[in-house]
């Protein structure tokens, strides 16, 4: 039997093609766990900086704990995890710009930093799926956030010597 | 005639409990919006397997696409059909997402982007038909036959979302006609 010419097979395919088809897992848990990062994420905008290094904490047990659970969804995920931590650090940096710094060279360091996350981005961007360098990254992330709390936060005695 | 009163009675009703859903959803019920999500998750990553012709992205995507609907849901009037405003929410992501991949996908593939492999496609139980050729056009000629010949899309529009010439369209349907003609009378 000959095959029905190309422009028949096309209209005739077109008008019975399915127009649902199932994934092969369930994609809900991924979604869910995005929303709710999101959300807890626009809640932490009002955040005091005191509060930065429990995000980055929060941000370590993501990424060492759910990722490989959760390797659905790490696009986002990851997108989402990156967007927390550069909010928490503007945050950061805007709350403390008026207030002197403890020592001089703290933006050099913080510079290093930068340099370190951009060359784990870098990797990641080929292995994505790379737990070390997600971890790598987690720590990056904290170290940041930490220097710009300790170089800003008034040391203990000085403010006992004013009580 | 009464089957047809009946038919619409009943689309009506389903019309109403739907947009009584997405309102839910819109003041931030997510089991709402979980309900949307059964809805429409299947014609969602249909699309979306038919843009990228990849299992694991088409999965990837069909989730991006809902955590996005999640943000933008409010801007959803009513206007139009629920589903139609999804389906165009989920093209634009799709082409989007492809879009960000190229920029690292390239640097190990040098070479212009190719669909499913002909025994990958065939082995590729979810689909039949046409569908089989489909994943296996190069990307932007798939993706514009996918929006004009299977979603409707006019190529003005569809030169709009890929940010292309409405000519660069048109003949990068025609270079995916040709190829699934090729492959067809050949197979």
């Amino acid at each position: 039997m000959s095959k029905p010419d190309f422009d028949q097979f096309l209209e005739q395919q077109l008008q019975s093609q399915d127009k649902e088809l199932s994934p092969s897992r369930d994609l809900w848990p991924g979604i869910e766990h995005a929303i709710n990062l999101q959300q807890s994420k626009s809640k932490r905008n009002w955040v005091k900086p005191a509060f930065g290094s429990a995000a980055a904490a929060i941000l370590v047990a993501v990424v060492g704990l759910n990722m490989p659970m959760q390797q659905d969804a790490e696009q986002t995920q990851f997108a989402l995890i990156s967007d927390v931590f550069e909010q928490q650090k503007q945050s950061l940096l805007v709350q403390y710009q008026s207030q002197p710094a403890l020592t001089d060279n703290w933006q050099q360091q913080l510079a290093e930093l930068e340099q370190a996350e951009k060359a784990i981005k870098t990797a990641l961007e080929d292995d994505p799926n790379n737990r070390a360098l997600l971890g790598m990254l987690a720590q990056v992330y904290q170290q940041q956030l930490d220097l710009i709390n300790k170089v800003h936060q008034p040391k203990q005695g000085t403010v006992l010597q004013h009580i | 005639m009464l089957v047809n009163a009946e038919q619409a009675f009943s689309q009506t009703q389903t019309a109403q409990q739907e947009l009584q859903t997405i309102e839910k959803a819109q003041q931030g019920d997510q089991d709402a919006f979980y309900v949307l999500y059964q809805c429409h998750v299947r014609r969602v990553y249909a699309l979306c397997l038919r843009l990228v012709a990849d299992q694991a992205q088409a999965e990837d995507v069909t989730q991006e696409v809902f955590v996005q609907l999640w943000q933008k849901i409010n801007s959803f009037d009513g206007k139009s059909q629920f589903s139609t405003w999804l389906h165009r929410v989920a093209s634009n992501i799709a082409i989007s997402y492809l879009r960000k991949q190229k920029n690292w996908v390239q640097r190990v593939v040098s070479s212009e982007e190719t669909g499913m492999e002909h025994e990958q496609a065939a082995q590729c139980q979810e689909l039949n038909g046409l569908d089989k050729l489909i994943v296996r056009l190069p990307e932007r000629a798939r993706q514009v036959f996918v929006l004009h010949a299977v979603e409707g899309y006019r190529h003005e529009e569809i030169a709009q979302m890929m940010n292309m010439a409405v000519g660069s369209s048109k003949s990068q349907y025609h270079r995916a006609r040709g190829l699934l003609q090729e492959w067809y009378e050949n197979e």
